[in-house]
């Protein structure tokens, strides 16, 4: 079996660079001269066997000096869909830049998919046919306890956590091109209502976030909480993403069986465990293209920045540029893909944890990745 | 006199008259009788007149049947080498006389080296009358080193006047052949004392000389032999390294280094500061063949490569060959540096011993028994944490820190009876390096090996080599909970048998090599109870490296050498093995393995068989011009599995076997070399052209390091590189020094059957290693005897990277949008060194010698990138970051002590 990646060798990568650093202490921005990031077209989209609508993005390359992800939309282009029967859909700009079908038509295994857009300055890409490929099936999945620990300045704290397996099988058609798309979502509470503004000249007042739904009815000792409607930022849903994409490349593979795939980490703490936490795996068909694509982008993720470990290469997706010479990147790829999903509750944890941490923010203020409207899928 | 000896040499000139009997033709019967009986008797028959004196002529015999040549010819054949010379005086007199050229080229030879005050031996052979007519004469011997009485092989010996010359043989044994007469011969090696032989010979005889390495330098000497021997030794692109110029070039932290030297030479190339690799003709850094005393040597650096794992002052010479590589060495594609160790003093004990900022270094040798048994040892180490936990800085706390490394020497040499010489050589490389107290990086060297010098009679000479090395590293990680350690080992058992035999022209050497290779390609346990490290241990790889070679070293004429060899390397690869097998037609990756093989422990993996022919080719145009050509073919079997662009401690070496092919490398070199103005000058251009199969590089994304599978990771592929090398160095005078410029490009081509095992969709793309303009400029200007104000700058255009261009969002999270692979490149390096060498007064007899080096290297502070790396922002772009090793001035001081 290829070891997955232990963090021994990421460390010694990362030692070398500090040692290097170390030794030089000389390192400084470096400029090339690059093509102009807005020359980039950036095309990510994808068709299931699910049903629609399927959505299509379209923007520009973000330049290396940008301070934000933020992406310039490609606005008012023309996107149809295409399959191997001659049906065609067209896309339609929901937002800018993101483009939707009206549902009419549906993914089906066996059939190939392909876009074909055409921005308003006439520029026009086309994607390589795509084929749905039977997905196979999740068999299980399940989690273990690992103890862990970190070092902190101030000293060890733990960082246990529950690793997340799956058993699954490909399907017979797909080879063994396969893509587990990992999702942990927890719940948590802060109390916005009781938030205070201490600034100079430093006398706390009380100060609700107009999202608690209270308001202060004045009063002594600087006057009531009210409930005057519905807390808006008092329970939110955490997500936790994969940090990069999971290929069925980690292990040999017999009869089309993959056998105790670590698909995910849950971290225990008084907040991922406040409620419980929800572990969701997405095991969905590749074709070798979109494989390939997705391993590159793993490459990048885990390699980090490392002197010695040049950072992956050149990504090819398979969107081609029909008319013009302008660089173009992404991926529009089909996929059958299924869901299992577990919880795990606060007793799975041997151990108690304390309660979740008294905060007065609100929970999308303080959390990543929350939001306050329920996923459809918490139950 | 000069003057008036060049106007006799003018007034015979325009004498030469057109006489008849000069066209006569003879018939045979002449054979056997004196030339002054067949001079009478044709100025009977052709009412010719002859004039010479009777003692001059009367040792001359026509021995030969010349039936059907002119006068002409048989006099000028006859009368070749002698000093005797003729002139048609009137249309049918001849005149006989003693030509004066010869004796003016002795003379001048011998006032030239008196004036450089160059040793001067003289040798008498014989009488006049005692040589044979027609018949040259053979003079041979042996050359030493006078202190331990080691054999100087290469040492070169030229025949003033002539394009006539020779190097030593491995034994230090040369043959000269040459007519009879006075001759002056000159014996020069790098770093020794060149020493001037008066020859009169009229029979054959045997000259051995003991030559004196220089105590201090008489610079003209040493810079002035180099110069001669790129002329006139066989090879295109081979070079000899002085140590004592070494020793007084710029250097960084004080420290001499050998591999610094390497990289001044044309078409030769470094990553950077830290990069203890070099590159050769855009090569990679592990397609040079490094040999310390005969045996591989696979880490030679110190502290990640700012040193080199060398002890200079344990070294006695060091070729290096880039071109033109004898068929006795093989198995790497690029470059040979072949490192010699010194031999104990055989008379009498003597040491050095050197303070530098960050080492400090001995050396001792001397007679154990005398002329009999000898040692020679030397050991160099650290005291540089002080100078690591000197440094602050925000990274990381380095009070915890620190550095160590060694290297040490042991040579014990005997003399045995019946021409023989028995040698031991140790060395032992040791390098420690812990960061913030919980990772230590260690890596280790150790060499042993056993020799035997045998000479069986004059012209057969052998040695048996018998040896051992070990190169290991280890990454040991003590923080408790994840503690592990990471191990890599290679040993090599080497065993040499290399035979030379002297004949006349013709040099020939033979001889067969193996060398059985262990690699423990790496492990992983976890080293407490605590640790969460996964223990991973890779299967060992056991292989055989066979060859036999043979080659002849051959003097054509006085013109014309020639060197051609053949090597017929043999790899095998053994098991106990399990090999992957994939499914055809499909890209080979861990998810089409169909099947496994097991291979039986001894049993065959694969064999690559080879054959090497190699040649290089020698025409002196003039005595001061020449022209060289080399074709080469090479194959390389170990491969230096890497992603990185320099040598790091955690690389790799992962043999041929079932899916790595070998590389193999051809190569042609063509060159032109020239001195003027009494060696004042010497210019050189080399033009090159080279191939290699097979080479390998890696896939986007490829994790290189205790991977199992390294086979879907790794890509070979062809590889192409050409250039031109000009070369310029002034050799005498107060200013010395040397200017080389490099046009060379190097290119690589992987094209595999699927996309994702081609490189930059199967274009051609430039090597990690091209780097077309390469300029590096040396000097040394005597400010007195004592006092030298040496430098360099350096030179080449950046190194290709692969960058990212832009990002792009993708599922939530950044993506970069990479060039394809090394599109782009790193900023120019350029570099100027200074140092000022203060030596020792050079009186003969003292205590003890001191030489003190101030340097001073990057003078004008130019941060030079290293590499270039990326460091995700908070919002996920990558931002382009340059590192460059040492960014500002560094000004060292070291002090030497000879005693």
């Amino acid at each position: 079996m290829k070891p997955k990646q232990t963090f021994m060798i990421e460390s010694i990568k990362v030692r070398w660079l500090i040692t290097f650093l170390m030794l030089s202490a000389c390192v400084e921005r470096i400029e090339f001269d690059v093509p102009e990031a807005q020359l980039l077209t950036v095309v990510e989209g994808m068709i299931s066997d699910n049903p629609g609508p399927y959505t299509v993005t379209v923007s520009k390359g973000i330049s290396l000096d940008a301070d934000s992800s933020y992406r310039v939309p490609v606005e008012n282009a023309s996107i149809k869909l295409f399959d191997d029967e001659g049906n065609v859909e067209e896309f339609s700009e929901i937002r800018p830049g993101l483009y939707s079908t009206g549902g009419s038509m549906q993914g089906q295994i066996g059939h190939s998919y392909y876009i074909r857009i055409e921005s308003s300055e006439g520029l026009v890409f086309e994607s390589e046919p795509e084929r749905i490929n039977q997905v196979g099936e999740i068999e299980n999945i399940r989690f273990e306890f690992e103890p862990r620990t970190i070092v902190e300045s101030f000293g060890e704290i733990r960082a246990d956590v529950f690793n997340v397996f799956v058993d699954a099988k490909s399907g017979s058609d797909a080879g063994t091109y396969v893509r587990w798309k990992y999702t942990g979502t927890y719940k948590v509470i802060t109390y916005p209502e009781l938030h205070f503004t201490n600034t100079p000249p430093y006398r706390p007042y009380k100060d609700p976030f107009p999202c608690s739904g209270y308001v202060i009815v004045p009063g002594p000792s600087g006057g009531t909480l009210e409930r005057r409607a519905d807390c808006t930022c008092c329970t939110c849903w955490v997500n936790d993403f994969e940090e990069a994409p999971q290929l069925s490349d980690v292990q040999f593979i017999t009869a089309n069986q993959f056998k105790n795939i670590k698909v995910g980490e849950v971290p225990i703490n008084n907040a991922t465990f406040h409620e419980k936490y929800l572990v969701e795996v997405e095991q969905m068909s590749l074709s070798r293209k979109a494989f390939e694509f997705f391993k590159i982008v793993r490459a990048q993720k885990e390699g980090a920045s490392s002197i010695f470990q040049p950072l992956s290469g050149e990504i090819k997706g398979n969107i081609k540029s029909i008319n013009t010479n302008e660089s173009v990147v992404g991926i529009f790829w089909a996929t059958s893909s299924l869901k299992k999903k577990l919880y795990i509750y606060p007793r799975d944890v041997p151990y108690l944890l304390t309660p979740i941490d008294f905060l007065t923010l609100p929970c999308y203020q303080f959390y990543h990745n929350a939001s306050s409207t329920k996923p459809i899928n918490w139950e | 006199m000069f003057k008036r000896r060049l106007l006799l040499i003018l007034f015979f000139c325009p004498l030469w008259i057109d006489a008849q009997i000069l066209y006569v033709k003879l018939d045979g019967s002449e054979q056997g009788k004196p030339l002054a009986t067949v001079l009478n008797e044709m100025s009977q028959e052709n009412t010719a007149r002859f004039y010479f004196l009777p003692e001059w002529i009367i040792p001359i015999t026509v021995s030969q049947n010349y039936e059907g040549q002119t006068l002409a010819q048989v006099l000028n054949e006859l009368l070749l080498g002698t000093d005797l010379n003729y002139f048609a005086m009137y249309p049918n007199a001849i005149v006989f006389i003693k030509d004066p050229t010869q004796a003016f080229i002795h003379n001048t030879a011998i006032e030239t080296a008196v004036r450089q005050k160059k040793k001067i031996e003289r040798y008498h052979f014989g009488e006049i009358g005692d040589e044979k007519m027609g018949q040259k004469i053979v003079i041979s011997g042996k050359v030493i080193d006078l202190k331990t009485g080691e054999p100087l092989h290469r040492t070169n010996i030229q025949i003033s006047g002539t394009q006539e010359g020779t190097t030593t043989d491995e034994t230090g044994r040369y043959t000269l052949t040459f007519t009879p007469g006075a001759h002056v011969l000159s014996f020069s090696f790098v770093d020794y004392e060149t020493k001037v032989i008066d020859l009169v010979a009229y029979k054959n005889g045997e000259i051995n000389l003991d030559m004196e390495k220089v105590p201090f330098l008489l610079d003209e000497v040493v810079v002035q032999g180099q110069v001669i021997q790129e002329i006139t030794t066989s090879g295109i692109g081979q070079t000899q390294l002085s140590m004592q110029e070494l020793k007084r070039a710029p250097s960084f932290l004080g420290e001499v280094d050998l591999i610094k030297q390497v990289q001044n030479l044309p078409g030769v190339t470094t990553v950077g500061e830290a990069a203890s690799g070099f590159n050769v003709r855009g090569g990679s850094v592990d397609q040079n063949l490094i040999l310390y005393d005969g045996l591989p040597v696979f880490n030679s650096s110190h502290l990640f490569g700012f040193l080199t794992a060398f002890n200079p002052e344990a070294i006695r010479d060091v070729s290096f060959y880039r071109g033109g590589i004898p068929a006795e060495f093989g198995g790497r594609v690029s470059s040979v540096l072949d490192i010699q160790s010194k031999d104990g003093d055989l008379e009498k004990w003597n040491g050095k011993a050197g303070i530098g900022l960050i080492t400090s270094n001995f050396m001792i040798n001397g007679p154990l028994s005398k002329e009999k048994t000898s040692i020679a040892a030397s050991f160099r180490s650290t005291y540089s944490n002080y100078l690591i936990r000197a440094i602050r800085t925000d990274y990381i706390d380095l009070r915890n820190s620190s550095v160590f490394f060694y290297d040490g020497t042991l040579k014990l040499t005997h003399i045995l009876k019946n021409h023989s010489k028995l040698s031991f050589t140790g060395y032992s490389s040791k390098d420690s390096f812990s960061l913030a107290g919980d990772t230590t990086y260690k890596w280790n060297n150790l060499q042993g090996s056993v020799r035997l010098d045998h000479q069986f009679s004059t012209t057969l000479s052998s040695e048996f080599v018998m040896g051992l090395s070990s190169y290991d590293y280890k990454v040991d990680n003590q923080n408790y909970l994840t503690a592990s350690s990471l191990s890599y080992r290679i040993t090599s058992t080497v065993l040499k048998a290399a035979f030379h035999y002297n004949k006349g022209k013709h040099k020939l050497n033979y001889g067969w090599q193996l060398v059985y290779y262990r690699f423990n390609p790496g492990s992983l346990k976890p080293e407490s109870p605590q640790s969460n490290a996964k223990p991973v241990s890779m299967d060992k790889q056991n292989s055989i490296e066979n060859a036999l070679y043979v080659s002849d070293d051959w003097s054509v004429n006085e013109r014309i050498f020639v060197e051609a060899g053949l090597r017929l390397p043999i790899f095998s690869s053994y098991g106990p093995a399990t090999i992957n097998l994939y499914k055809e037609g499909v890209a080979r990756e861990i998810t089409n393995v169909i099947d496994t093989m097991y291979v039986k422990s001894g049993q065959t993996i694969k064999t690559y068989f080879g054959l090497e022919p190699r040649l290089s080719l020698r025409w002196m145009a003039s005595p001061t011009a020449s022209f060289k050509l080399g074709c080469s073919r090479m194959f390389q079997y170990l491969h230096l599995v890497t992603n990185s662009t320099a040598v790091t401690p955690v690389d790799i070496w992962q043999p041929s076997g079932y899916y790595f092919k070998p590389q193999r490398a051809d190569q042609i070199s063509v060159g032109y070399f020239k001195d003027f103005s009494q060696r004042k000058y010497g210019t050189s251009v080399e033009v090159f052209y080279k191939t290699i199969n097979n080479i390998l590089d890696f896939k986007d994304g490829a994790q290189l390091i205790l991977n199992p599978l390294l086979e879907t990771d790794l890509l070979q592929g062809k590889g192409e590189s050409y250039g031109v090398e000009t070369f310029l160095s002034k050799n005498t005078g107060r200013l010395t020094g040397s200017l080389n410029y490099t046009y060379s490009r190097s290119f690589r081509t992987i094209a595999g059957p699927t996309s994702s095992e081609s490189i930059n969709s199967g274009k051609q793309y430039p090597a990690n290693f091209d780097q077309p303009h390469i300029l590096n400029l040396a000097w040394k200007i005597n400010l007195s005897r004592r006092h030298f104000f040496t430098g360099n700058f350096t030179y080449h255009t950046g190194r290709p990277v692969t960058i990212p261009l832009s990002a792009f969002v993708l599922e939530n999270t950044t993506v970069a949008f990479f060039s394809a692979r090394n599109q782009y490149r790193i900023p120019d390096y350029h570099r100027l060194d200074v140092a000022l060498v203060i030596e020792g007064n050079h009186k003969l007899k003292k205590l003890f010698e001191g030489t003190w080096v101030i340097s001073v290297y990057n003078v004008y502070a130019r941060k030079n990138p290293y590499t270039v790396f990326f460091k995700s922002s908070g919002n996920g772009i990558p931002k382009p970051y340059q590192l460059s090793i040492i960014g500002t001035i560094f000004p060292s001081v070291s002090y030497n002590i000879n005693f």
